[in-house]
Formats: structure tokens, C-alpha cells, sequence
């Protein structure tokens, strides 16, 4: 059954200061779609509207989950984690104080997430081998790359059939940003998700991105139907590699 | 010359009321290490328990401890009224740390001065099979009315422990003081939580204070004495921990026991708060802090 995400002519800001301009983006079933910008631009401002984080003040925001379409503009952020629509934090925004395995278990809080926690769980630490070693150990006493793996993990927990992920590269060494990235499309593939990844990293997100939106000061300035057309793409080279 | 077995029945003297000391703590456990609500009422929550099992124990001769447990569900609803007021007159508008500590510390006045109109400042005991007798095993001695409270509590703090440590609105609770907002994102709403946590802490008062009025006679102010005493449990058992709370219960217990033995009750406190400075000197984050 499909998942997926529309949002068309949404406006959203903080107070008088205006963030998004008119943004229109789909994610279809099963893809993988990048959202791709530099610091400032309204990426994770996108990814709050859609989480019922910051209302917009126009436009609509829909998601089909499981083949039933439905409006999330107005709901809270909570029901829309229960419709099945999961966000990765920037920051990561972990329980530090928790340990690994109580950060896992709560991210499975969503109601019909709870029947599957043991079958989550192991699947979690199977794609996170690192987590089951450090499954007693704090949250907040781990490396800026296994944290992300948590984040990716507790999110994973509460079954989404959408995964929303807000720059998972930001704090990781190259290396590790390219194996978050590498699990991303392991995971997108084994749970069957439908993923929005806004992310900086131009290069390491377009290696999995089905297709890309680039964003500039809070308008999408251009959409590549694949990777080749946002690499070879004019405006992305000027405005957003700086070639 | 200290003697072998004044000491040792002072020490399990101090154990016994380490137990009941927990019962009295664990609500500040829960709401001023797991929620930061510096709730300093809380002895007021908990002189009401003892009133409420004076007044079913004086008229119909009720057993006070089934008074306790049949109060809690009451002090549960109370506790979440008292949340919600608290939240949307403070919280929700940020402006919880001064003024909803001067809240907090007005409803132990309102509450103090209305049971002295009520029930006046004389002493008001209860009445139980169980209040006189002590079991003696050699030269250990003890009381009834100290050991019951104090196994009854200790049984009341492990169901709270698995609670927490089990369920998800458990384990929400430990996680909602570190990052209300990322709760939100895992499908639970924090308000919700807090509401339910603080309802917890304040019905434990139920039979905290029941507790309370079998181990000794209760007068309006007295709640005080247990303010000082209360946190100070709280913080030297690590803020957030069950385990380090009753540990830490049965030190001040054991210290307050053993001081008032030899020295003279009225040094007990000064023991306790220095025991309290010392510890907090060596492990800053209390005894079992994460």
C-alpha cells in the first residue's frame, strides 16, 4: 500500500520573519528524495511544518499512509508521529541521560508500534550491531556517530512508513558521514520506506537520492528528476556548489 | 562507652526509619529529580494523608493503612489538578522557576493553616492493632509500627521502580526533563506525561502520610521538619534514582538513629545535612546520579 508526501504552495515563518516561500515537493512511494541546501535556507523549517512543529501560515501539507490520504496541517506533533510519519531530529535530540536500549524502547511509544517492539528491537540492533554492544551504556556518552545511529534507530522503532531525516551528516567526520548515509539507503530499502532527507552534504546525498530539490532562501530553485540533472544542473554549480 | 547493642538497635532503628523516610521522599523523587517541579509542598500533600487516616481511623475506626491505599487513587486526582494549575498559570508561560517555587511554597501555608482551623494544633494520633508491639529477635527490637511502614514502603517504591522501568508512560517519565520537546517526536505528549508523573508523586503522599501518623503523633507544622529532610534524601541519592533515594533514606536514617541515641535528638538534623555535605563533597552527583 502507498506512502507518501505532498506539499504544495506552503508558506511558514517565525513571527515576521517569512522562512518558506510558496514550497510545492512530493515524495512518492518508496523513493528516496533529497532536500538539498546550505545553512539558512528553511530545510529544517520544511521538515518542522510536515512534523506539526510550525504551523504554515498558507498552503497544504498531505501524506498517504497505507493507501489513506490525509491532511496533516493542524494536527499535533504527536498524532502525526502515530499516523506513521517519523522525523530524525537535527541535533539528534536523544535522551542523554538514558541508555541506549530505554532510548530505543521508547522511540516504539506509538501505539501500533508496541505489538512489534521485540521484532523492532532485534532488526534495529541487527542494521546497528554497534548499538547491541553499547546497549546499557548512556545515550549521551557516545560518539557524535553512533548517536546518529540511535537517532536513526528510535525512529525506526515506531514503524514509520515515512521517514522524515533532517541533516544527518551535520557533526560526523567524512567517514561517518558517508557510512550514515550508506545505512540510510540499507534501511530505506529493508523496512520498504518513503524517505525526505534534507541535507547539506550535497555530494554524499545525491550517491542515494532517487531525485533532489534544491532549496534557496526558502524557495525550491530547482528540482532534478535524477542525480545526473542536479549534478549537471547550472543553477546548483552557482548557487549551491559555489562553482 | 558505647554499648554493643544500643548501637545495633540504633541501627536498626535507623534502618526502619530510613524505610519510612523513602515513602516520604520517593514523590520528591519523582517530581523534583524527574519532572524539576520544585515541588516544597509536598509535606503539606503528605500531613493530608495523615489527616485523612485520623479522620476515618477516629470515626469509624478504619485500619489507617487501608485509608492510605484507598486514599491514593484521591491524591493521584489531586496531584493532577495541583499540574495542571501549576502549568497553565507557570509552566506553559516559562515563569515556573521563582513563581511557581512561591506557589508551591504557598500552598504548604494554605494548607497548614487550614488544617490548624480544621483539626486545631493539638497532636492527633490513630489507632491500630499494630502500633504497640514489637517483635524481638535477640537483642534486636522491632516495632510494629515502624517495621509495617517501613516494608509496606519499600514494596510501594519497587511497584513504582517497575513501573518506571517497564512501562512507556514509565519510561517517558524518565525521559521528559531531559528533552520534552523530542518526546513529542516518539508519538507522547509531554504535558500529558509531567501530568501523570506529578499525580504519581503526589498519591504516594496518601500513604506516606499514613506512614506518618503511625510512627508518631502529627500536629499542622510539623510538615516542615520533613522539607529540609525530603530533598536533601532526593539529592544525596543521585536526584533520579530509586535504588540511591532508599540507600540514601537509610543513611540519614541510620546517622539520625545513631546520633539521637548518643548524642541527643536535637543534634540529628546537623548529622544528617552534614553527612549530606560530605557526601555531595566526594560524589557531586549524589549516590547512584547518572
Amino acid at each position: 500500500m502507498a506512502n507518501s508526501l505532498a506539499i504544495s504552495g506552503v508558506n511558514a515563518g517565525y513571527g515576521s520573519v517569512r522562512v518558506l516561500e510558496n514550497i510545492s515537493l512530493s515524495v512518492g512511494h518508496a523513493e528516496t528524495v533529497a532536500l538539498l541546501g546550505t545553512n539558512g535556507n528553511g530545510k529544517s523549517t520544511m521538515m518542522k511544518c510536515v512534523m506539526g512543529l510550525l504551523r504554515p501560515t498558507s498552503g497544504t501539507i498531505t501524506a498517504e499512509i497505507d493507501g489513506e490520504r490525509m491532511d496533516l496541517i493542524g494536527r499535533s506533533t504527536e498524532e502525526i508521529v502515530d499516523l506513521g510519519i517519523a522525523l530524525v531530529p537535527e541535533g539528534r535530540r536523544l535522551f542523554p541521560k538514558l541508555t541506549v536500549e530505554e532510548n530505543l524502547l521508547l522511540g516504539a511509544f506509538r501505539k501500533s508500534a508496541r505489538g512489534a517492539i521485540a521484532a523492532n528491537l532485534d532488526s534495529c540492533y541487527e542494521t546497528f550491531p554497534r548499538l547491541k554492544e553499547r546497549r546499557r551504556q548512556l545515550a549521551g556518552s557516545m560518539s557524535g556517530g553512533e548517536q546518529q545511529m540511535l537517532a536513526l534507530g528510535r525512529a525506526l522503532m515506531s514503524a514509520p512508513r515515512i521517514l522524515l531525516i533532517d541533516e544527518p551528516s551535520v557533526g560526523l567526520a567524512p567517514i561517518l558521514v558517508q557510512r550514515t548515509i550508506d545505512k540510510i539507503k540499507e534501511l530505506k530499502e529493508r523496512f520498504g520506506l518513503t524517505v525526505l532527507m534534507a541535507e547539506q552534504n550535497f555530494n554524499q546525498a545525491v550517491r542515494i537520492a532517487d531525485r533532489g530539490y534544491v532549496i534557496v532562501h526558502g524557495q525550491i530553485a530547482f528540482e532534478g528528476r535524477d542525480a545526473d540533472e542536479l549534478n549537471n544542473n547550472e543553477l546548483v554549480r552557482k548557487f549551491y556548489l559555489g562553482l | 562507652m558505647i554499648s554493643f547493642d544500643l548501637l545495633i538497635n540504633a541501627i536498626v532503628a535507623g534502618v526502619l526509619l530510613g524505610g519510612f523516610y523513602a515513602a516520604v521522599s520517593v514523590g520528591i523523587t519523582i517530581s523534583f529529580g524527574m519532572l524539576d517541579i520544585a515541588n516544597i509542598a509536598q509535606p503539606a500533600f503528605i500531613l493530608l494523608g495523615s489527616y485523612a487516616a485520623y479522620i476515618f481511623n477516629s470515626a469509624f475506626h478504619i485500619d489507617p493503612i487501608l485509608v492510605g491505599v484507598v486514599m491514593t487513587p484521591i491524591f493521584f486526582m489531586i496531584g493532577i489538578a495541583v499540574y495542571r494549575l501549576y502549568y497553565y498559570c507557570f509552566e506553559m508561560r516559562n515563569e515556573q522557576a521563582i513563581q511557581g517555587l512561591a506557589f508551591f511554597f504557598g500552598l504548604l501555608f494554605v494548607a497548614e493553616v487550614s488544617l490548624i482551623l480544621v483539626f486545631g494544633v493539638d497532636y492527633r494520633f490513630v489507632e491500630a492493632p499494630y502500633i504497640g508491639p514489637s517483635l524481638h529477635f535477640g537483642m534486636f527490637d522491632l516495632p510494629l509500627r515502624m517495621l509495617i511502614p517501613c516494608v509496606i514502603s519499600l514494596a510501594m517504591i519497587g511497584a513504582l521502580q517497575l513501573y518506571l522501568s517497564r512501562s512507556f508512560i514509565g519510561r517517558a517519565i524518565l525521559a521528559v526533563s531531559q528533552d520534552g520537546g523530542a518526546l513529542q517526536l516518539i508519538a507522547a505528549n509531554p504535558t500529558r506525561i509531567k501530568e501523570i508523573a506529578f499525580g504519581i508523586s503526589i498519591a504516594t503522599c496518601a500513604l506516606a502520610g499514613t506512614f506518618l501518623i503511625i510512627i508518631q503523633p502529627v500536629e499542622p507544622s510539623i510538615g516542615r521538619d520533613y522539607i529540609g529532610r525530603i530533598f536533601a534524601i532526593c539529592v544525596l541519592g543521585g536526584m533520579t534514582s530509586f535504588p540511591g533515594m532508599v540507600g540514601a533514606a537509610m543513611l540519614i536514617g541510620v546517622a539520625e538513629s545513631i546520633t539521637a541515641t548518643f548524642y541527643g535528638p536535637s543534634w540529628a538534623p546537623a548529622v544528617a545535612f552534614g553527612f549530606l555535605l560530605a557526601v555531595l563533597a566526594v560524589r557531586p552527583a549524589g549516590l547512584a546520579g547518572r
